[in-house]
């Protein structure tokens, strides 16, 4: 209930008790009335107030019960306030199974309920709070398949890179499927699309999704698209509904999603493999650019050639660098130096053979010419001289000499007597002078 | 070896493969002609698939799960 309607009951309820007090001390000295009159004059009160007749209320609802007659009573609350409402024949008016919990708008007036002095919300018009209902509902799904692990990286699957055949489930009649078609044929023309039509909004759009899907895994595909064009948050909800999410975790071909425009967010797009903004979008995820990959090709081609000619040319440089040598075109230059050395080596040999027979022939000739074989009687007169410088010293040690000079010379039976113990009496000895021996006895 | 039967993704990649190497420059010339002469293998078999652009197909799977062409419109 909204701050402005409570504070417009509470007002009321001042007035009521205002009136209720004058009303009171008016009829205190005359007449007591019945209880009918007492709410017949509140109800009154609430009728006069024109807000009261048309009030637009927003709450969630508990306690709802259908009764039989096709009337719908509830509480309608928010987390300060509450109060009951009624909806007559709404069996036949509702557009949806109100359930408890749920969030509601409802259009309708406020009257008191006589026979409970109470009170109480008129419907004219209920209807889901569609927004604010799905995004608790989106969320709280959300929250529980992260848990389970549907979303993690772990158990995406790869989009191959060049499909050749690849399935859409969506509404055959579509905006999504002709841009699907449109953007595989300007871009991969090799492939073959499949469609499985299925509804896209609606109650059974969500299990019709799912079976088309699980109906695709017969079809041998490399990719699935699954999605739909742009729409209110209640269009596209089958693709936020739990069978859906589960059915594409369970898909064993990679899945892109394709649900909306760029800001649509579904649990689809979560669970998925890959989560294309647009049905275009996925299209030119699923397949290469032709032109693209022609280029591709091309370039690798010519870098083939380009490198297989840059190597052969190297060899072929290298080959010509070895041919192109000098020594390749003057052979000769290879022994030239040798035989050089060669001629060197003869050179220097005879040379120093030459040299060797002319020394030795020089010391011959040298020889030759020596005094030995020019005069024969050199050698004897260069021995006579010789001799006689010797017989000269030999002179001065003459003992003859010394017997000159008045020594005399002793010898005992031939040999000279250098001591007297030498002799012994009675031996004869010599005596020898310069001019003559002496025959005599030791005494 | 560029092989019909590989897909054109594989055989994409193998010619890549080869290129690199050849620009590398290291592989013995006697080696590096083969390589070359496979390189031009795939590249002619990526050509082909290349040419062979028919248009796209476009089917449906009606309920009876038999598949027709689909036209779009």
């Amino acid at each position: 209930m909204s701050v402005d309607l409570r504070d417009r009951m509470q007002y009321l309820l001042n007035l009521f008790l205002v009136n209720l007090y004058k009303f009171c001390s008016d009829i205190m000295d005359v007449e007591y009335i019945t209880v009918s009159k007492v709410t017949d004059y509140i109800s009154n009160i609430f009728r006069s107030d024109s807000k009261l007749k048309r009030v637009f209320i927003m709450g969630e609802l508990s306690n709802a019960k259908l009764y039989p007659s096709g009337h719908l009573y509830f509480t309608l609350k928010d987390d300060d306030s509450q109060i009951s409402g009624v909806m007559f024949g709404a069996v036949h008016r509702l557009k949806f199974r109100p359930k408890d919990g749920m969030n509601v708008l409802i259009q309708g007036r406020i009257e008191v309920y006589k026979d409970h002095g109470k009170y109480q919300l008129y419907v004219n018009k209920i209807s889901p709070d569609g927004v604010g209902d799905l995004h608790r509902r989106f969320e709280q799904l959300k929250k529980k398949l992260y848990k389970e692990g549907l979303f993690d990286e772990s158990h995406k699957k790869k989009i191959p890179n060049f499909p050749e055949r690849i399935g859409v489930v969506t509404a055959p009649n579509g905006a999504a499927i002709r841009d699907i078609i449109t953007t595989i044929k300007r871009r991969w023309p090799f492939c073959e699309v499949i469609l499985f039509p299925s509804l896209v909004q609606g109650d059974r759009a969500a299990s019709n999704i799912s079976y088309q899907i699980r109906r695709s895994e017969n079809f041998d595909l490399d990719t699935l698209i699954v999605g739909r064009g742009g729409g209110s948050i209640e269009d596209l909800w089958s693709f936020n509904e739990e069978i859906v999410a589960r059915t594409i975790f369970d898909c064993t071909t990679p899945v892109i999603s394709a649900v909306g425009h760029e800001i649509d967010y579904t649990i689809s797009d979560f669970v998925a493999d890959l989560r294309a903004a647009t049905p275009t979008a996925a299209a030119e995820i699923a397949v290469p650019p032709y032109g693209e990959i022609k280029n591709a090709v091309n370039q690798l081609n010519s870098r083939a050639n380009l490198a297989i000619d840059n190597q052969i040319n190297d060899y072929k440089h290298r080959m010509d660098n070895i041919v192109s040598k000098h020594l390749f075109k003057n052979p000769s230059e290879i022994y030239a130096p040798k035989e050089m050395m060669l001629d060197n080596i003869v050179s220097r040999l005879s040379f120093s053979s030459k040299s060797l027979i002319g020394k030795n022939s020089n010391r011959l000739e040298l020889i030759k010419n020596s005094n030995v074989f020019k005069d024969e009687e050199y050698i004897i007169k260069a021995h006579k001289e010789k001799l006689l410088l010797e017989l000269s010293k030999l002179e001065v040690l003459n003992p003859l000499n010394t017997l000159k000079r008045g020594y005399a010379l002793t010898k005992h039976e031939g040999k000279i007597v250098s001591s007297s113990k030498e002799l012994k009496s009675g031996d004869e000895v010599e005596i020898e002078f310069k001019d003559g021996n002496v025959n005599t006895m030791v005494i | 070896m560029a092989d019909e039967n590989t897909s054109f993704e594989d055989n994409l990649k193998e010619l890549e493969e080869i290129v690199s190497k050849l620009e590398k420059g290291d592989v013995p010339l006697d080696d590096a002609i083969n390589e070359f002469e496979k390189a031009m293998r795939l590249v002619k078999s990526c050509d082909d698939k290349l040419k062979d652009a028919q248009d796209t197909i476009a089917k449906i799977v009606n309920e009876n799960g038999e598949i027709v062409d689909f036209n779009v419109e």
